[in-house]
């Protein structure tokens, strides 16, 4: 029971404590004393002397705005000119018209009127750009439309629209996955997912190009580590990222045996379809379609609409849960302008297509796509073709390399300059060698547009056949 | 949840160091004593080490256990495996609000200390818990993890 407090009896237990006691609270005080003269520990800014600052200032020797300038002669210094519109074929101001295999339109959707016409339409309506970010004045009916629309068509809950189609995966992989989370990914990602991958601050582990093995192993050696480590592993996610068709080489990612190890290793898988939405699968939806895998089994889907669907930008497929976390945490979602209303609207009219013909206009894209596959595979015996025979990407290699980068792509180069006298606009694959995780080797990558005739592949054949003929022997 | 509006890139390193952070914090030490001393059945020095280790308790759990952060930051996971009090300042040590958290504790063991008349079963409970949250919060122990104790 409390009793009444007496003062005197406090004070003559203070005085009855034994000195262990009143050593320590005499410690106790002392530490007060010692941390309210304690000095706050200086920042880490150091602090120059003025005599330092001058020698620092005299020391100092401005570099070249741009370091080590190319030669003359380097072909990034010598950009092309497209005039007008790249479709089927394309006009580089030289006379003739050149039959297309550069630019990504595989459906050639570009030279549609009905899409021209939407996108005029809208024009007319909201004018050219939206003037803000999504979150700040910059949301049109004709996004939120576009959104809807598109998780109509993959069949999934929600879409969230990106104006930039490289920094669509390069904001939603560091949206989810951060700094002591794990990414396991192909070494052959094109590079808006490395740049993903790199902004995320994980621990990236690539594995090699589509070995299902060497991934197993490397989970397997991961789970191994967590069974050791369980409150470690508790607190890591883990992360799967891959292309469906790898735009650096064409090759099919092997989705199903994915799918299996992402159940049994319980990873987060993030596709990137950039390549086959619109170009894959019996509704061409992609990879997923392909397979008749249920969305469920993957996580998100992103991909660009700057390919099939003629238009700019990109976006991102998944569950609400998962996509409505990019609307605060997607960077290029918060910070950019967002997608001009006019390329929405044009996007839907894609969309429109596809729902309605699409069927139809995947059979013919890859019958064209396997044309050109054989064509090219019996071209000459110093060029080999990569990629799958369905597959829009095509790369064109030297069967036998000189050994040296440069030396290859000057070959590479040489090709392409001479398909050009022969009507044939084609273009060597161009990535900064020095920020690739794992450079590819130099190609010529050939695009599929569904539009070419027979005629036209047999002629693209024999032009190659001649460029390689003149260059090479 | 987004924390913009006031250029700090971590709340968590700056709202403790607010007066009136300060200030509540003093207010609910002394609401919780006063709550423990209107209760009958306890006796004044029962009120007191009470106080003093729900009060520790509470400090540990929220200065030294919990990691991470409310908010959700852009830092990329920089903060995960940070607690709060590591959080404070960005880490700088002998900073105001670090000193006058550390303080807290002490005062309240002495004044503990007193009010028990220095029995020795009221002592072993008062100073085992003053030791689980000082030792902590001593500069050496910045991002330590003794045995691996609360390390993920």
């Amino acid at each position: 029971m409390s009793s009444q407090w007496n003062v005197y009896e406090s004070f003559q237990a203070l005085l009855q404590a034994g000195p262990y006691h009143l050593a320590l609270e005499g410690v106790l005080v002392m530490c007060i004393i010692w941390l309210f003269t304690a000095k706050k520990q200086p920042s880490k800014l150091i602090r120059l002397t003025k005599k330092e600052e001058e020698e620092l200032i005299a020391e100092w020797m401005p570099e070249p705005l741009v370091p080590n300038p190319p030669k003359e002669d380097h072909p990034a210094l010598h950009t092309r000119t497209i005039y007008g519109k790249p479709g089927r074929y394309l006009d580089l101001g030289t006379g003739e018209k050149l039959l297309n295999l550069g630019t990504h339109s595989y459906l050639n959707l570009g030279e549609r009127p009905e899409v021209e016409e939407a996108a005029l339409e809208c024009l007319h309506k909201y004018g050219v750009g939206s003037c803000g970010p999504r979150g700040f004045y910059g949301t049109t009916e004709v996004h939120l439309k576009l959104e809807d629309r598109l998780a109509v068509f993959f069949n999934c809950e929600k879409a969230v629209l990106y104006s930039y189609g490289f920094s669509t995966s390069a904001s939603a992989i560091p949206a989810y996955s951060k700094s002591g989370d794990v990414i396991y990914a192909d070494e052959m990602v094109n590079f808006a997912l490395q740049r993903g991958l790199q902004a995320s601050r994980s621990r990236i582990v690539y594995f090699r190009h589509n070995d299902v093995e060497h991934l197993r192993e490397l989970l397997e050696e991961q789970s191994r580590l967590d069974k050791k480590d369980p409150k470690k592993a508790n607190a890591t996610r883990k992360f799967m990222v891959v292309e469906s068709i790898y735009i650096n080489t064409g090759m099919m990612c092997p989705l199903p045996e994915l799918v299996k190890l992402r159940q049994k290793y319980k990873l987060r898988l993030f596709i990137d379809e950039s390549v086959t939405f619109g170009t894959l699968g019996p509704n061409c939806r992609g990879i997923t379609d392909h397979y008749n895998i249920p969305m469920k089994e993957v996580d998100m889907i992103m991909a660009n609409l700057e390919s099939s669907a003629a238009s700019s930008g990109g976006f991102c497929v998944g569950t609400e849960f998962v996509i409505e976390h990019q609307r605060l945490s997607g960077l290029g979602y918060c910070f950019s302008a967002s997608l001009p209303p006019m390329l929405a609207a044009a996007s839907i009219k894609v969309l429109d297509i596809l729902e309605s013909e699409g069927c139809e206009l995947v059979v013919v894209l890859q019958d064209k796509c396997r044309q050109i596959q054989e064509v090219l595979s019996k071209l000459s015996s110093k060029l080999e073709v990569s990629g799958e025979d369905i597959s829009p990407v095509k790369h064109l290699r030297l069967r036998e390399s000189t050994g040296d980068r440069e030396a290859d792509e000057n070959i590479l180069r040489k090709i392409v300059e001479k398909a050009e006298s022969h009507g044939l606009a084609l273009t060597l694959a161009s990535y900064l060698w020095e920020k690739e995780a794992s450079p590819p080797l130099p190609s010529i990558r050939i695009t599929v547009n569904k539009d070419l005739t027979t005629e036209e592949i047999q002629k693209v054949g024999e032009a190659i056949q001649k460029a390689v003929m003149e260059v090479m022997e | 949840m987004l924390s913009g509006g006031h250029g700090e890139v971590n709340p968590n390193s700056s709202w403790h160091s607010s007066r009136g952070a300060w200030l509540s914090y003093l207010a609910g030490v002394l609401a919780l004593h006063l709550f423990l001393l209107s209760i009958p059945l306890i006796s004044i020095p029962t009120a007191w080490t009470l106080t003093n280790v729900i009060h520790n308790l509470a400090n540990y759990l929220f200065l030294h256990q919990i990691k991470g952060t409310p908010w959700q930051l852009l830092d990329q996971g920089k903060s995960r495996l940070m607690t709060a009090w590591e959080q404070i300042d960005y880490g700088q040590q002998f900073t105001t609000t670090r000193k006058f958290i550390t303080i807290i504790p002490i005062v309240l063991f002495l004044l503990t200390s007193f009010y028990t008349k220095y029995e020795f079963n009221h002592f072993a409970i008062n100073f085992a818990t003053l030791l689980l949250v000082l030792i902590p919060k001593l500069p050496q122990f910045h991002m330590v993890r003794l045995f691996g104790i609360n390390k993920y």
